[in-house]
C-alpha cells in the first residue's frame, strides 16, 4: 500500500520539481547564448560557455556596481537590525509589565499594516532630511522596518534561557549591559543566524523602497539596476545580457540559502511556529 | 538586588528608547502620515497642498480603475489561497509521511523561488511568456498546439492567471516547510491506531493531520492573505505595469502610478488607505470564517 502511493506521489513531485527548476536553467543556459541562439532554439543548451553577457551586464548595464551597493546595504541592514532588536527583544522578555505587553502589541500590530501606506510621507521625511539617495539611510529604513519581525523571533529564544544564569551572573557583580552581550546574545546564537538569514536575504531582494528613495544610477541595488536592464534590453534584444544579469542577482542567494539552508529550516520550525 | 532601581531604569531605557523613537520615526509617522496626506490634493513637488476633506475618497469611490483593481486583488488572494495551500499541504504530507529517500532534494529545491527577489521572478516569467522568445509559446508549438500560442501578458483575459502562476510559483516553498513543521509534530501513535482500526490514507487524512495542523493551515492563509494584499503589486509592477489597459492593476499598482508617476500624492495615500481597509476587513472576515475549536492531542 505505502510502496504504491509513493510511487504515485512521486510523479507530482516530480513535475514540480522541474516546474521549478526548467525556468532557472532555462535562464542559466540563455546567460551563455547569442541572441540568434535565444531566438532559433530555447531549449537547447547554449553552442559555447563565453563570459560576454555577464562581462557585459557587469560592466556596461551597472549590475557591478548595484551588486556591491546590494551588498552594502544588505551586511549594514542585517547588522543595525541587531542591534535594535537584540535589546529590545531580551528586555521586553525579561521584564514584563503592563507597559512592556503594549509595546510589543503595537510592534506586532504593525507588521499587519501594509508598508505601503507609509511611502509617500517617509519619502517626503526622508527628502526633508536630505537622506533620499543615500544607501546608509536605505538600510536604516530597512533594518526599522524588520525590527518588529526580529524582535517576535528572538523573544521566543530568549524565553528559552534560563534565568538561573542572568541571577548568578547579576550576583557577581557583572552589570546588566555585561549580562545581555556576553551572556545572553551568544545564548540566542542560533536564533540570530535564523532571523538574519531572513533578513539578509529580503535586504539583498527588496525592490519597491529602493526604487523610490534611491535616484541615481551609480546608487541603485540590484533589483532596481535588474529593472533598468530589462528595460534596456527590451530596447536593444540585448537578451543574452538580461539573462546574466539575472543569474549574477540570484547565484549569490541560492549558495547563501544552500550553505544555510539547514539553520533556516531549524529555526523555522523551532522558533517561528512555536 | 544587586542593582538600583535607577540603574534598572536606565538599563531599560537603553534597550527599548532608541530603538522606538526609531520606530515612531521611520514607521509609525509614516502610517499615520499616509492618513493624514489623503485629505490634501498634492503635487510633492510645489509646496501647495491643499485641504479637500474626504475629496480624493468620492473620487476613489468614481474610479472605474480601483474597482478593476479591488476585483484583481481579491482574483490574486483567492488563487493563490487555493492554489498555494492545495500543492503545499500535499508536499507537506507527502515529504514527511511515505519516507521518500529523496525528500530533503525536493524540500531544497521547491524553497528556491522563495529567496529570489520578486523583481527577479517577475523578469523572468515575463520572459517566459514572451511571444517571440519565450518558453511557453515554443513548447505549445512543439506539441502542436499553435492555436493557443497567444501574448499571454498582453491578452486582457490571459494575463491575470498568467501573473498568478509565478505568485503561486514562489509562494509554495514556504508554507510547504510550515506545514511540515506542523505535522512532524503530530503524534505516530494517531496514525499507529488508525492503521489497526483500519482507517484509509484519506481518512486519516481528513480526520487526523487537517485537525492537528488547523493552527499552521489557518495562520499560513491568513499570512497569503496579508501578503497578496500588501504586496502582489511588485510582481504585477514588474510584468505587466498594470497593463494592457488596467487589466491586470491592483491596488498597490495603482497607488504607485498616481503617486510617484503622476505626482498625485493626496490620492495615492488615499488608495493607501483603502488598501488598509480592505485588508484589516479581509483578514477580520476570513478569520471568523476560519475559526474552528482547537484539537488537544
Amino acid at each position: 500500500m505505502k510502496a504504491f502511493s509513493q510511487i504515485i506521489v512521486r510523479i507530482p513531485l516530480l513535475l514540480w520539481a522541474m516546474i521549478v527548476i526548467l525556468p532557472l536553467v532555462w535562464m542559466f543556459m540563455g546567460a551563455f547564448k547569442t541572441n540568434a541562439e535565444i531566438f532559433s532554439s530555447p531549449w537547447a543548451l547554449p553552442q559555447s560557455f563565453n563570459f560576454s553577457n555577464f562581462e557585459r551586464a557587469w560592466n556596461d548595464f551597472n549590475i557591478g556596481r548595484a551588486f556591491l551597493n546590494s551588498f552594502f546595504v544588505t551586511v549594514l541592514g542585517s547588522v543595525l537590525t541587531l542591534l535594535l532588536s537584540i535589546p529590545t527583544a531580551y528586555a521586553l522578555e525579561r521584564i514584563r509589565s503592563k507597559m512592556g505587553e503594549v509595546l510589543i502589541n503595537v510592534y506586532l500590530a504593525s507588521m499587519m499594516i501594509p508598508a505601503v501606506l507609509g511611502w509617500i510621507p517617509l519619502f517626503f521625511l526622508l527628502m526633508k532630511l536630505n537622506l533620499l539617495d543615500n544607501l546608509w539611510a536605505l538600510s536604516l529604513v530597512y533594518a526599522i522596518s524588520h525590527v518588529p519581525f526580529t524582535i517576535f523571533i528572538l523573544i521566543g529564544f530568549i524565553g528559552n534561557i534560563p534565568k538561573e544564569l542572568e541571577e548568578a551572573a547579576m550576583v557577581d557583580g557583572m552589570s546588566p549591559y555585561g549580562i545581555l552581550f556576553k551572556i545572553v546574545t551568544p545564548l540566542i546564537k542560533s536564533g540570530i543566524m535564523t532571523v538574519t538569514i531572513l533578513n539578509a536575504i529580503s535586504y539583498w531582494n527588496e525592490f519597491f523602497m529602493a526604487l523610490i528613495l534611491l535616484q541615481t544610477e551609480s546608487k541603485t541595488t540590484l533589483g532596481v539596476a535588474m529593472n533598468l536592464l530589462k528595460t534596456k534590453a527590451q530596447y536593444e534584444s540585448a537578451w543574452g545580457v538580461l539573462f546574466a544579469g539575472l543569474c549574477i542577482a540570484v547565484v549569490p542567494v541560492i549558495i547563501f540559502y544552500t550553505i544555510f539552508q539547514r539553520s533556516i529550516v531549524k529555526g523555522m520550525t523551532e522558533g517561528a511556529i512555536k | 538586588m544587586a542593582h538600583t532601581s535607577k540603574q534598572r531604569y536606565l538599563f531599560l531605557a537603553f534597550c527599548l528608547l532608541p530603538t522606538f523613537l526609531l520606530f515612531l520615526v521611520f514607521t509609525v509617522y509614516p502610517m499615520l502620515g499616509g492618513l493624514y496626506y489623503s485629505f490634501f490634493e498634492w503635487s510633492g513637488t510645489s509646496s501647495v497642498k491643499t485641504f479637500i476633506g474626504l475629496d480624493n475618497y468620492v473620487k476613489l469611490w468614481n474610479d472605474s480603475v480601483i474597482k478593476k483593481a479591488i476585483f484583481n486583488d481579491f482574483f490574486f488572494v483567492f488563487v493563490k489561497v487555493i492554489g498555494i495551500m492545495t500543492l503545499s499541504l500535499f508536499f507537506a504530507v507527502a515529504l514527511t509521511q511515505l519516507r521518500i529517500k529523496e525528500a530533503p532534494f525536493y524540500r531544497i529545491v521547491f524553497f528556491f523561488p522563495n529567496i529570489m527577489s520578486v523583481v527577479v521572478i517577475g523578469i523572468l516569467w515575463q520572459f517566459i511568456y514572451d511571444p517571440s522568445i519565450g518558453l511557453v509559446n515554443s513548447f505549445l508549438t512543439k506539441v502542436g498546439l499553435t492555436e493557443w500560442v497567444r501574448p499571454w501578458l498582453g491578452d486582457m483575459t490571459w494575463v491575470l492567471p498568467s501573473i498568478a502562476i509565478p505568485a503561486i510559483w514562489a509562494g509554495i516553498g514556504l508554507f510547504m516547510l510550515l506545514l511540515m513543521g506542523g505535522i512532524s509534530n503530530v503524534p505516530k501513535s494517531l496514525y499507529e491506531a488508525a492503521d489497526i482500526d483500519g482507517a484509509s490514507e484519506w481518512q486519516q487524512f481528513w480526520r487526523i493531520t487537517v485537525p492537528l495542523i488547523w493552527p499552521q493551515i489557518k495562520t499560513s492563509i491568513l499570512y497569503i492573505i496579508i501578503t497578496s494584499l500588501n504586496g502582489s503589486f511588485v510582481l504585477v509592477q514588474v510584468m505587466t505595469g498594470g497593463g494592457p489597459g488596467s487589466a491586470s492593476e491592483v491596488m498597490g499598482s495603482y497607488l504607485y502610478q498616481r503617486a510617484f508617476e503622476d505626482f498625485q500624492f493626496g490620492y495615492g495615500a488615499a488608495i493607501g488607505v483603502l488598501i488598509l481597509v480592505v485588508a484589516l476587513v479581509t483578514v477580520l472576515i476570513s478569520q471568523f470564517i476560519l475559526k474552528k475549536e482547537k484539537v488537544e492531542y
